[in-house]
């Protein structure tokens, strides 16, 4: 049911943003612009060392109080962390060491001083006796049995090791077509712009623990502190103020977060940690750090029969609450058929403890790692076959007529036109231009390639879906509280968090809609515990799909209450009754809304008999079917690389997408170029290597690198919609689509460039070096041509 | 401690400052500005870019008592300027911002290339803004907000009598 | 990531920043726009525990051009020489090198004698003086020295500067007439320090060339066998084994990448310079 009228025209508006004008004038506020009156700084003594016993903490005797060590925080409750499944294995994580460090940059102690520079001081005088032990770096190699362990109990290194079979895989071995590619990302940073931080202290007079933190959902954030550090909920207030993006990084309960709560709890004054750039290098969670060991098997004509064997997930030395990193294994493995009809799977997937930093969530959580997998994979094959790429990739996806189609792995694929978006593609990158440019040549020496991946991004998925990964907090539902004050103005309570994808402009056009007023009388507030209703905070692609959802059910709630009290006012009944443009149409008279607003709050009097003042509604929300709904696309790219110096430059890239309704496409537009930014991130710039000791060597920016303005195209974004079924107004979530095709449709691209003396590119980022002797390898192979 | 003086938005300012005081922590500190913000402190991402002297620079680079006598320019500074202005309104219509974090620092460096180069094309703006770093919006809209801006300016301009 | 404590003075002469340098026993360095030691003394690589701010001093500032030669003072900033603020008689080759550097923000306050006086080995500015056969200026209590370019460079962030020496400009020869130039980069993004990069130039007819390679081993380095090629006219094909002899010399670890790389960029220097 929507309101007829005034409301018409907010869903699908290119409004522009509400939340634009505090940050273009200077006003916003993030974790360290917070001022608290007193506050102290911490800097945490790291682990130099990737695996070692720690021997001995000496604390300068001057300052000795300033320093705290694990006992000095107790009483802590370690939180088990990871999928509810005995079979995954504890790795118990201290906030601050307890006699053993697992990866460089582990904190050992914090230093709190009058200044984050004075703490630093401080932290250098601090004495670390180190034991060193073996270190666990590559992988595969930590799954042999004689590798060392990173703990000691547990039989092997692995979390946990799980197979997904599916069909008849014994058919495989005798495929006509079997490619055996071994594949890898690298592992990388999230690297939001602001890192993360935490300020805490006892507030007196309300007497509870207030903790402002940057994170992408306070409400899960408050449980966990709560359990660990043994205060009752409400004893426990957590506050995200502007978050300066998140990407998945900031969605986890993580040491620092716990050292400075509970060192708040032992001192007179708030303390605080801001994250400076190194420390997020080395200690914010890391990402992807996927390794792919597949067969993919197909017939002479094309026909892709399905994958074998195995994957391994990097997870580093510990599980982050609350669901560790087993989701990059489980949603690889499920989206190992991509949008192809594909019904044979045998695949064992590994996630694997080694001495690194933990891995968390980033934007396109393992789908960024199967689709490079996957479609590279598919490129190899039509190479094989001496086939276009494309043609076997429409000649395998699932049509239109086919949807909804549940896919090997038992992905529900729900609404739109895959062929479609394909050649919506194609044609705008022009495949025929390409193919004549490359057969012209390049003036300047440099390879022409264009490649394509598809990708699938599911989004809106609850309480089936999270119970099948096994989550200990099962984020289900989101909820809203929508608000009528008495002038008629709205305000709107949500438990998702708003760090940039618009939720103040796009929830209160979803309002506005439903209200028949004007977004701008529409005022969305979240991000405290005091105030917000619970929910589970934003990731997942899930924001507009639930939070949507939520304001959309609450405010549809209030309208029909409206209704009522305006039907009593104008001695009509309800059925007569409209809401448009702020006034109340009966047949033979109109109400502004304000009064409506006047009469449930102020004027009780007013009210027809028996009926509650206030207008206020609180409303979850689960879309009526919680395996998720798919957003999907296609990714086209044309690249030059100079098989020399290897560098690869981007010319074009075209993405067709589906994500369903769209609330404000310029915020579509604006999360599918950000997210294709941060997968050419992941495609040709960003890696975090580790030496043979355990030693990452990229932790400043002059090693890791962002791309920036020149590296990164504008994508033409073509839309097609095909709404969803099963969720309200049709929409899908698309935060993370936009990241998870480019390291497929690029190193396909640079493969394209160099396919005719076969060069694979199979290992993500592309740099130079990969890239050049990718291509020195196979000028070898085919005799030392060049 | 030192003693520094600085034009600090307009106004001249005095504040003791440690010698190994950066700029950035200066203003946003002592100060308490915080538009200006932290993102490396290496000089990387151009999230701490304000104006010393006139010209764009990084606050994280910069020790605050190298500024000693010398006028500093943070983003609370131009709550009427003209180009700010200007580039506030495009950035707003081209979605030129998601998060908020890098936009301080893209305002003031945005604004330097329009002192600089009259009506910039795409290609010499994200030349421009290669030691900025945003990690939402993939810059295009960024780009898009700087080169209209640089339209309306020159439009602006040519209206002049 | 702050830095440890140091003091600090502003000197406002060149013989009182020497007589500082010289006179203080502490650990001293010397800042001008700091946009390289900034960001070491925030990680902590640097702990000076003085720093003498020479940024100020405006005899360093000073830039002439006479028939021989141009003088550049230290404290010309990279954003100076790209905005063509200084005479660039060498055909646009300094104004395109500057404005290769880093990002604009930190090339409106790094200067030329900070750059070389850090000797990174991926740096731009040694490359290119090194190419135009540029000498160093130096001043100390002492007096002042003066020294070629390749000779001041010692070794990665190694100089023959002594503790209580300042740059205080550079001196490079203007070429006769026709002189071309060419140049190639390669970062692994926009702003980075370079992976590789390279310098050519020559004047009139075979009269003098040179050639000059960065972030190829721990110093910039001249390339005698290719600058030979380029004085000799030698076709695309006979430079590309001259350049594998210099390559050779320099002993890249064995890195057959590194190889490949260092022959690209000089190669497109080359090109760039013969299409002039």
């Amino acid at each position: 049911m929507s309101v007829e009228g005034g409301g018409k025209g907010w869903i699908g508006a290119s409004l522009l943003r509400k939340e634009d004008a505090r940050h273009l004038y200077g006003h916003g506020m993030f974790i360290a612009d917070v001022h608290v009156s007193g506050v102290q700084d911490v800097a945490f003594v790291r682990s130099q060392m990737a695996h070692a016993r720690v021997v001995q903490v000496d604390k300068p005797a001057r300052h000795a109080a300033n320093v705290f060590v694990l006992n000095d925080i107790q009483p802590v409750k370690i939180l088990e962390a990871g999928p509810e499944l005995s079979a995954h294995r504890h790795s118990p994580y201290p906030a601050l060491a307890d006699g053993r460090v697992r990866y460089v940059g582990q904190t050992i102690a914090a230093c709190v001083m009058p200044t984050r520079a004075q703490a630093e001081d401080l932290a250098d005088q601090v004495h670390v006796a180190l034991e060193e032990l073996p270190a666990v770096v590559d992988v595969v190699a930590a799954m042999r049995p004689d590798s060392p362990r990173v703990f000691d109990e547990w039989p092997n290194n692995s979390y946990i090791s799980t197979s997904v079979v599916e069909g008849n895989p014994e058919l495989l071995g005798s495929a006509a077509v079997r490619v055996h590619r071994r594949l890898r990302l690298n592992r990388q940073a999230t690297v939001s712009l602001e890192g993360r931080g935490v300020l805490a202290y006892w507030d007196h007079r309300l007497d509870e623990l207030v903790v402002y933190l940057s994170t992408q959902g306070g409400q899960v954030k408050r449980l966990a502190l709560s359990r660990m550090l043994g205060l009752p909920e409400h004893k426990v207030r957590v506050i995200a103020p502007d978050i300066g993006g998140g990407f998945g990084g900031k969605n986890r309960i993580m040491p620092e977060d716990i050292a400075v709560a509970a060192i708040a709890l032992k001192v007179r004054h708030p303390v605080r940690w801001i994250e400076d750039r190194r420390e997020h290098l080395l200690a914010s969670p890391h990402a992807r750090d996927h390794t792919y060991d597949l067969t993919i098997c197909a017939e002479r004509d094309g026909t892709l029969l399905g994958i074998e064997g195995d994957i391994y997930i990097d997870a580093g030395a510990y599980a982050l609450w609350p669901t560790g990193a087993f989701q990059e294994a489980s949603m690889a493995s499920r989206n190992l058929t991509g949008p192809y009809r594909m019904r044979h799977l045998r695949l064992d997937a590994h996630t694997v403890a080694t001495n690194k930093a933990p891995m968390g969530p980033y934007r396109g959580v393992a789908r960024p790692g199967a689709t490079f997998a996957l479609e590279r994979l598919v490129d190899e094959v039509a190479r094989e076959l001496g086939r276009e790429p494309f043609d076997l990739r429409r000649q395998n996806a699932v049509t239109a007529a086919e949807l909804p189609y549940r896919t090997a792995a038992g992905l529900k694929l729900d609404t739109g036109d895959y062929i479609a978006a394909l050649d919506l593609a194609r044609e705008k990158i022009d495949l025929p231009a390409i193919r004549r440019r490359q057969v012209a040549g390049e003036p300047d020496g440099r390879k022409i390639g264009v490649g394509f991946a598809f990708y699938t991004e599911q989004s809106g998925h609850g309480t089936v879906e999270f119970m099948k990964r096994k989550f200990r907090v099962i984020p289900g539902y989101e909820s809203a509280n929508v608000r009528m004050l008495p002038d008629g103005n709205v305000l709107i309570y949500v438990g998702v968090q708003n760090h940039g994808q618009g939720h103040e402009t796009t929830l209160a056009q979803i309002a506005a809609h439903e209200l028949g007023i004007d977004p701008g009388q529409i005022s969305v507030r979240y991000g405290d515990t005091a105030i917000g209703p619970y929910g589970f905070g934003t990731f997942a692609s899930r924001s507009i799909v639930f939070a949507g959802g939520a304001v959309g059910k609450a405010s549809r709630a209030l309208a029909e209450k409206i209704r009522r009290i305006g039907a009593h006012l104008l001695q009509t009944d309800v059925a007569a009754i409209r809401i448009e443009n702020g006034m109340i149409h009966g047949p033979s008279g109109k109400i502004g809304l304000a009064e409506i607003a006047f009469a449930a709050n102020a004027r009780p009097d007013q009210l027809p008999t028996g009926m509650d003042p206030l207008l206020e509604s609180v409303a979850t929300y689960e879309p009526t079917e919680s395996g998720g709904v798919f957003a999907y696309g296609t990714h086209a790219v044309v690249v030059a690389v100079d098989p020399d110096s290897g560098v690869t430059e981007i010319l074009d890239y075209v993405v067709s997408e589906d994500c369903g309704t769209m609330i404000n496409p310029m915020i579509v537009d604006g999360q599918v170029q950000g997210g294709i930014a941060q997968g050419i991130g992941t495609a040709l710039y960003e890696e975090i290597p580790y030496d043979e000791q355990g030693q990452p060597l990229a932790t400043t920016f002059a090693d890791y690198m962002v791309p920036c303005a020149p590296e990164v195209p504008t994508v033409r974004i073509q839309h097609i919609v095909t709404p969803a079924l099963t969720t309200e107004y049709g929409v899908k979530g698309l935060g993370e689509g936009g990241a998870i095709a480019p390291p497929a449709a690029i190193a396909n691209a640079v493969a394209d460039a160099f396919r005719d003396i076969g060069a694979s590119f199979n290992e993500t980022p592309l740099s130079p070096r990969r890239v050049s002797e990718a291509v020195d390898l196979a000028r070898r192979a085919r005799g030392g041509q060049r | 401690m030192k003693s520094l003086t600085v034009e600090l938005n307009g106004a001249t300012v005095r504040y003791e400052v440690e010698p190994r005081q950066t700029l950035a922590d200066f203003l946003r500190e002592q100060c308490r500005l915080t538009a200006t913000h932290i993102g490396c402190e290496h000089g990387a991402c151009g999230a701490c870019t304000v104006v010393v002297n006139g010209k764009a620079t990084r606050s994280c680079l910069r020790l605050a008592i190298m500024c000693n006598g010398q006028s500093v320019e943070t983003l609370e500074g131009f709550p009427n300027d003209k180009i700010m202005e200007v580039l506030r309104r495009h950035f707003h219509e081209s979605h030129a911002l998601q998060c908020g974090f890098c936009t301080p620092g893209m305002l003031i460096m945005a604004r330097d290339i329009l002192l600089r180069l009259a009506e910039p094309d795409a290609q010499t703006v994200r030349q421009q803004l290669s030691g900025q770093i945003c990690r939402c919006t993939g810059y295009a809209n960024i780009v898009d907000a700087i080169v209209s801006a640089g339209k309306a300016l020159r439009s602006q301009r040519a209206a002049l009598p | 990531m702050k830095s440890a404590p140091f003091d600090y003075v502003l000197a406002r002469t060149v013989t009182e920043a020497t007589a500082t340098l010289a006179q203080d026993r502490r650990n001293a360095m010397v800042i001008a726009g700091g946009q390289s030691l900034v960001p070491m003394l925030n990680l902590r690589m640097a702990l000076p525990d003085l720093l003498v701010d020479i940024g100020r001093l405006d005899e360093l500032k000073a830039t002439s051009a006479t028939q021989e030669a141009l003088q550049l003072g230290a404290l010309v900033t990279h954003a100076d020489i790209e905005d063509g603020a200084v005479p660039d008689p060498f055909g646009g080759l300094l104004r395109k090198i500057a404005g290769g550097i880093s990002y604009r923000t930190v090339r409106h306050y790094g200067t030329i004698g900070g750059s070389v006086a850090l000797a990174d080995p991926a740096a731009d500015w040694p490359v290119v003086l090194l190419a135009l056969g540029a000498a160093a200026r130096i001043a100390s209590p002492a007096g002042s020295r003066s020294q070629s370019v390749d000779d001041f460079i010692k070794g990665q962030y190694a100089t023959s500067l002594a503790p209580e020496e300042i740059i205080v400009g550079f001196d490079i020869p203007i070429p006769g007439a026709r002189m071309r130039w060419g140049t190639s980069k390669v970062v692994r993004k926009s702003g980075a320090f370079a992976s590789s990069i390279a310098v050519v130039v020559e004047q009139g007819d075979g009269d003098f060339a040179a050639a000059a390679l960065g972030a190829a081993g721990p110093r910039p380095c001249l390339l005698p066998t290719t600058a030979q090629g380029l004085r000799s006219r030698a076709p695309q094909e006979d430079l590309r084994a001259m350049v594998a002899d210099d390559l050779t010399a320099l002993a890249l670890d064995g890195d057959p990448y590194l190889t490949r790389l260092h022959t690209s960029t000089i190669m497109r220097a080359v090109r760039e310079m013969r299409q002039r």
